[in-house]
């Protein structure tokens, strides 16, 4: 069964779509790069399969079913900058949030949760920082403590956005290793990336878009100069462009 | 009879002083903790917009059910929800922000309270007390009223404490583990109306949004732990709030003024003294680095001049170099002597094996800045000294590693000096 089934999704921002008619079918165990410009709907597209989006159209199953009965076995990793870091909070406290949906809607950390915050803080190298403000932490470390977070959920599939931007190589290499050592153990990880430096090094499979699909596939098969050209194409499609009109 | 009597204990001898004070104590506390998440999700804006809005409430509560705390506390409810039902549906309505459909609204809503109360006739509003508060004037009903509230509140912190710090923190978050974002943001906005009509009676309308923001403001300079902020908030707003009606029975000042101008004085301490963040503590540190910068600069020139024969020469070379007077040299040696850098050793000073190592640091740290900006083309030949003159004392070790490793462990700076290995 496929991890994530897309159909036909469609989704606007004040009246304009930001994606269209998009159709994927993510099979389990796989380390899936989104790829595409500025303004491509990656960020959209990720949004749109987690739920958080209203559509226009389309259909999102997450192994087979809606994501409202799954929330459990996913876990997102927001872009950095949205954060307020002056917020009163330390390490700990942030990565325990990663259990919050295993507790019940009244109920209190228990002693499991605290060890397994814990044990992903080790993960991560962020153990020593568990009192740490979240202000007082480096671009790099700040990055690590939201991965911890997402693995304190034990998912089933990942959603990252854009974690490789603004991080340091010790953290690159972090983020890397557990990218590969979570697909070992069978998981999904779908990350939203726009730099096409290490894209093959990477990502098993790729997701090339521009508002609408313009490959999915083997990264090694179609990170070809041609697609990569298609995506990037730099000028408004024809589509793009009768909808600037009837918006 | 002594101050403490007079003015303290003198007082509580009338009934309507009790009365006020207990009033002023839960009010005190419920302001404080919603305070707290109001400030921390920016909306003072709106705090201050519906402690406005449910004037209409109140009025039309009292035109149909007549003077009572039930009826008025339920209109005030009431309002306080529908107004920020409005404020939202105005702003994802249209291309009007936050902040402007706050604007509209709440004006809007007060401007309604006061037409209505001006078509009361048979019975009067005192609007000068629900404007500007008169915590004098409490009824037991007013009590056990404010005290109901802030047990709900305080229940629905405790009950709901992570739904409400991950929906401040992380909103997506929250929606993708299934918290409705907008169920915690009416039920913040229902204990927010809440404390509202509670805080009306001390401070009234127009000043109600310094007893929601300033106690926990002036916490959040004090601390970086929520559960602490929310403590601390809470005993300032009583704190404030006693103080504030103290003042007011002695004085017969405004009691809201004088509530308000309390909790504000209280900031401006935290503002001034506060150990993180106060304007002292800043200054100090910022002495305190230039001294430190002094220190290091001491120990290095004392490794540049290690062959001086003499203390004095020794001194006058270093005072030469740094262009500060001999006295504060010798002032330096003795700081820098004390920590175990230098020592006293045949007339002269000489750098313990302490003090040669941090000399060494300071150096390498000095040259391979230097070689790293000339890499990398930050700055021309003659200005790469003056930067490394700065960096060398603040960038960490740890980094310096990195930095080392990165620029594949060179033998030289530009200069074509040596740079010393760790």
């Amino acid at each position: 069964m496929s991890a994530i089934t897309v159909k036909n999704l469609t989704i606007s921002y004040h009246k304009k779509p930001a994606i269209k008619g998009i159709n994927l079918s993510i099979e389990q165990g796989n380390v899936i790069g989104i790829i595409g410009p500025n303004g491509a709907g990656k960020s959209t597209l990720l949004k749109g399969i987690l739920g958080l989006l209203p559509f226009d159209s389309g259909d999102v199953k997450i192994f087979g079913r809606d994501i409202s009965e799954l929330r459990k076995r996913i876990s997102y990793i927001p872009q950095r900058e949205q954060f307020d870091w002056d917020f009163p909070i330390n390490v700990e406290d942030v990565v325990m949030m990663g259990r919050y949906a295993h507790l019940p809607v009244i109920g209190f950390p228990k002693t499991q949760d605290k060890e397994i915050v814990e044990q992903v803080l080790q993960k991560v190298g962020m153990n020593k920082y568990s009192d740490r403000q979240i202000r007082n932490l480096s671009g790099g470390q700040q990055q690590r403590i939201f991965l911890a977070r997402a693995l304190a959920q034990q998912s089933d599939i990942y959603f990252l956005d854009e974690p490789f931007v603004g991080v340091d190589a010790k953290t690159e290499q972090a983020i890397f290793n557990l990218m590969k050592e979570l697909k070992d153990e069978g998981k999904t990880i779908l990350v939203v990336h726009h730099d096409l430096g290490k894209v093959l090094e990477y990502f098993d499979k790729l997701i090339m878009i521009n508002q609408t699909l313009v490959a999915y596939g083997d990264a090694k098969k179609i990170f070809t100069t041609d697609i990569i050209h298609k995506t990037y194409g730099g000028r408004l499609t024809i589509l793009q462009k009768t909808e600037e009109l009837i918006s | 009879m002594n101050f403490f009597d007079t003015y303290i204990i003198e007082p509580l001898q009338y009934e309507f002083i009790q009365r006020a004070l207990v009033a002023s104590i839960t009010i005190g506390i419920s302001c404080g903790l919603i305070g707290t998440y109001i400030m921390l999700r920016r909306m003072s804006l709106i705090g201050d917009a519906l402690a406005h809005a449910v004037l209409p409430g109140v009025v039309i509560s009292f035109m149909v059910a007549g003077k009572g705390e039930l009826s008025l506390f339920v209109g005030a409810v009431i309002a306080g929800i529908v107004t920020s039902l409005l404020i939202g549906f105005v702003n994802r309505n249209s291309k009007i922000k936050e902040d402007a459909s706050i604007g509209i609204i709440f004006t809007g809503a007060f401007a309604l309270g006061v037409l209505l109360v001006s078509q009361l006739k048979q019975v009067h509003i005192d609007l000068s007390s629900y404007l500007f508060g008169d915590v004098l004037g409490v009824s037991t009903g007013d009590i056990i009223l404010s005290m109901i509230i802030m047990f709900v509140i305080l229940l629905c912190i405790i009950l709901f404490y992570k739904q409400l710090l991950i929906t401040s923190f992380d909103p997506t978050m929250a929606m993708t583990i299934g918290i409705s974002v907008t169920i915690i943001h009416y039920l913040l906005m229902s204990l927010l109306s809440m404390s509202i009509v509670a805080g009306l009676q001390s401070v009234g309308v127009v000043l109600l949004v310094a007893m929601l923001i300033t106690p926990p403001a002036t916490a959040y300079l004090l601390t970086d732990s929520l559960k602490k902020i929310l403590v601390l908030s809470s005993l300032l707003g009583v704190l404030s709030s006693v103080i504030g009606l103290y003042l007011s029975y002695h004085f017969n000042f405004s009691s809201g003024a004088s509530i308000v101008l309390v909790a504000v004085f209280l900031f401006t301490l935290a503002f001034i003294f506060s150990p993180k963040e106060g304007l002292v503590t800043k200054f100090l540190r910022k002495k305190e680095s230039a001294n430190l910068v002094m220190l290091e600069d001491l120990i290095k020139f004392a490794y540049k001049f290690a062959d001086a024969k003499t203390k004095e020469e020794l001194v006058r070379k270093i005072s030469a170099e740094l262009g500060y007077k001999i006295g504060k040299i010798q002032s330096l040696v003795q700081q820098v002597s004390l920590k175990g850098y230098i020592s006293s050793a045949n007339g002269t000073y000489k750098l313990t094996a302490e003090g040669i190592k941090e000399a060494l640091r300071l150096i390498r740290t000095h040259r391979l800045w230097e070689t790293y900006i000339r890499k990398e083309n930050i700055t021309d030949i003659e200005h790469v000294h003056p930067e490394a003159e700065k960096i060398e004392h603040v960038l960490p070790e740890e980094l310096v590693d990195e930095l080392d490793e990165e620029l594949g462990f060179p033998e030289e700076d530009p200069h074509g000096s040596k740079i010393p290995r760790k």
